[in-house]
């Protein structure tokens, strides 16, 4: 079966509107970018299964509606996400200034221990750039959240934030930060799945490399 | 139920007589003749006629006539900044592989910002909702951007009132009556939802605020459109428990979803033959989901 897999995380795309989250899923998923999308209204879905670090990881992906009004519906989509993709756009000041309450959102109404990766997209287009990279750096490490600057046009970095991502939650499974057992966790074991794992080695240090780049 | 495009011309043409007739006299059949006009729209709206008749079905004529100049005066002010952008992100993001959407700064584009600009201006506690260009796109297929406005207008307030308002609070209030009658279409499809914890604002969001537009094919759309602006929000009801029926409706069906994903890909991803105009239509007309709405016509009204 082609569908064999390790674990299998939860994963959300958040972030107003327009700043490119529907065609960072597009991009990872067809490798390539979408030009004509109708913007998402309510959620759109893809999967794929990556290996990272020796496990076959299948990520199902939530992508959701940016607009603020949507919120209020948008948010029945977080529960049980084990990891995040937070984007804004570089050239629009304004996506960038959400980005707190999306935070606080995402770590209310997931899970806790949500691993939030920060994508500045539209990298492409940095002649328009209103947001820096290093204050998106610097609001990254005060947010403990992992930062990449990516392109859906080019594809650049867009399948590493979600290998990076996926990466992180592993470690932290592996060093017994995160329970795959528990409920509402946003991670099941595959049907591959290595069971060893189950007995995390507590004893070992955790995982320091804050960003696994 | 035949499929548009089988209709005979000269069957065609007969109705379109039919359609003039009830143009020129459409008080009157509104009053006296309801129920015939109801049939007609079942049977589905001559094209040509289409936009007239959705027109005035969706009393947007009437708004029209009572609000004269009004459209030009909100088109004529700058609008609110706030919306202007996010409408101008979403002008190329309705209906792409339409004509009359293709081109940047086309006819399609520049008709559509005028549209959902005047109703910000129109409704400026509601603002724009991003739900709302679907809408008025379908609408500026078939008719000038002053009748698509009061078009939209209409829908806005009278048949899906307060879908599209900050809060979203009657979406999810409808979200709940579709679950509830759902149990009674089709038991295991409720149950299946149930189980998966699956919300009904998961998967009807865009049904109902766009009103099947993004979902269907194009010709069933019409088609719904032409039942939906006649006999207003218990259509869309209808529909979307057909669609559930039909793809959660049996167990060797749900055997093979085990999962809140699964069952969500699967509602994605409706199998043609349920969208079938002609299918579609049929069920929408005499299969259950009509009993069960219409012995609910006060929430449903």
């Amino acid at each position: 079966m082609s569908e064999s897999y390790d674990f299998l995380f939860k994963f959300l795309v958040i972030g107003n509107a327009g700043t490119g989250k529907s065609c960072l899923l597009h991009q990872f998923i067809e490798k390539r970018f979408k030009d004509e999308s109708n913007h998402t209204i309510g959620v759109e879905f893809g999967s794929k299964i990556i290996s990272v670090v020796n496990k076959m990881v299948k990520l199902q992906i939530w992508d959701t509606a940016g607009q603020e009004r949507f919120r209020s519906v948008t948010r029945s989509y977080y529960r049980g996400a084990a990891g995040a993709l937070l984007v804004y756009d570089i050239t629009s000041r304004e996506t960038y200034n959400a980005l707190t309450t999306w935070l606080s959102d995402a770590r209310m109404l997931a899970s806790q221990n949500i691993v939030i990766i920060l994508c500045g997209n539209k990298k492409d287009l940095d002649a328009d750039r209103e947001v820096t990279f290093l204050e998106a750096s610097r609001f990254a490490q005060e947010n403990e959240l992992m930062f990449l600057e990516t392109s859906a046009l080019t594809g650049e970095n867009v399948e590493e934030a979600f290998v990076q991502c996926a990466r992180k939650i592993l470690n932290k499974i592996e060093s017994g930060e995160l329970d795959p057992e528990r409920m509402g966790s946003g991670i099941q074991y595959g049907d591959a799945a290595l069971r060893q794992l189950r007995s995390p080695r507590r004893a070992q240090p955790q995982g320091t490399q804050e960003c696994g780049c | 139920v035949t499929r548009a495009q089988d209709i005979p011309p000269a069957v065609l043409r007969q109705r379109e007589v039919k359609w003039l007739d009830m143009l020129s006299h459409w008080d009157k059949w509104m009053i006296k003749r309801f129920n015939k006009v109801r049939l007609r729209c079942q049977k589905g709206i001559p094209p040509a006629l289409r936009g007239r008749a959705w027109l005035y079905l969706s009393g947007g004529k009437v708004k029209r006539e009572q609000n004269q100049g009004k459209f030009q005066e909100l088109d004529s002010q700058p609008g609110d900044p706030k919306w202007l952008d996010v409408i101008e992100k979403d002008l190329h993001r309705q209906f792409p592989f339409h004509e009359m959407f293709v081109s940047r700064g086309g006819h399609g584009q520049k008709d559509l910002f005028r549209v959902l600009k005047a109703y910000t201006l129109y409704r400026p506690e509601e603002g724009y909702c991003q739900a709302q260009a679907p809408i008025a796109a379908v609408l500026l297929m078939h008719m000038p951007a002053e009748d698509a406005f009061w078009g939209l207008v209409q829908i806005c307030e009278k048949y899906l009132p307060g879908y599209y308002s900050p809060g979203l609070e009657a979406i999810q209030l409808d979200g709940e009556i579709l679950f509830a009658l759902l149990r009674r279409v089709s038991p295991p499809a409720f149950r299946h939802l149930e189980k998966h914890k699956i919300d009904p604002i998961l998967y009807m969001t865009e049904w109902f605020m766009c009103a099947f537009s993004r979902t269907l094919p194009w010709a069933s759309v019409l088609r719904v459109w032409d039942m939906f602006l006649c006999d207003g929000v218990k259509i869309i009801f209808r529909v979307g428990l057909v669609l559930l029926k039909c793809m959660l409706g049996t167990r060797e069906k749900l055997k093979a979803c085990q999962g809140q994903y699964e069952t969500m890909e699967l509602l994605r991803a409706i199998e043609p033959r349920y969208m079938q105009e002609g299918f579609l239509v049929r069920e929408v007309r005499c299969g259950y989901a009509k009993c069960v709405t219409a012995k609910q016509p006060v929430s449903l009204a």
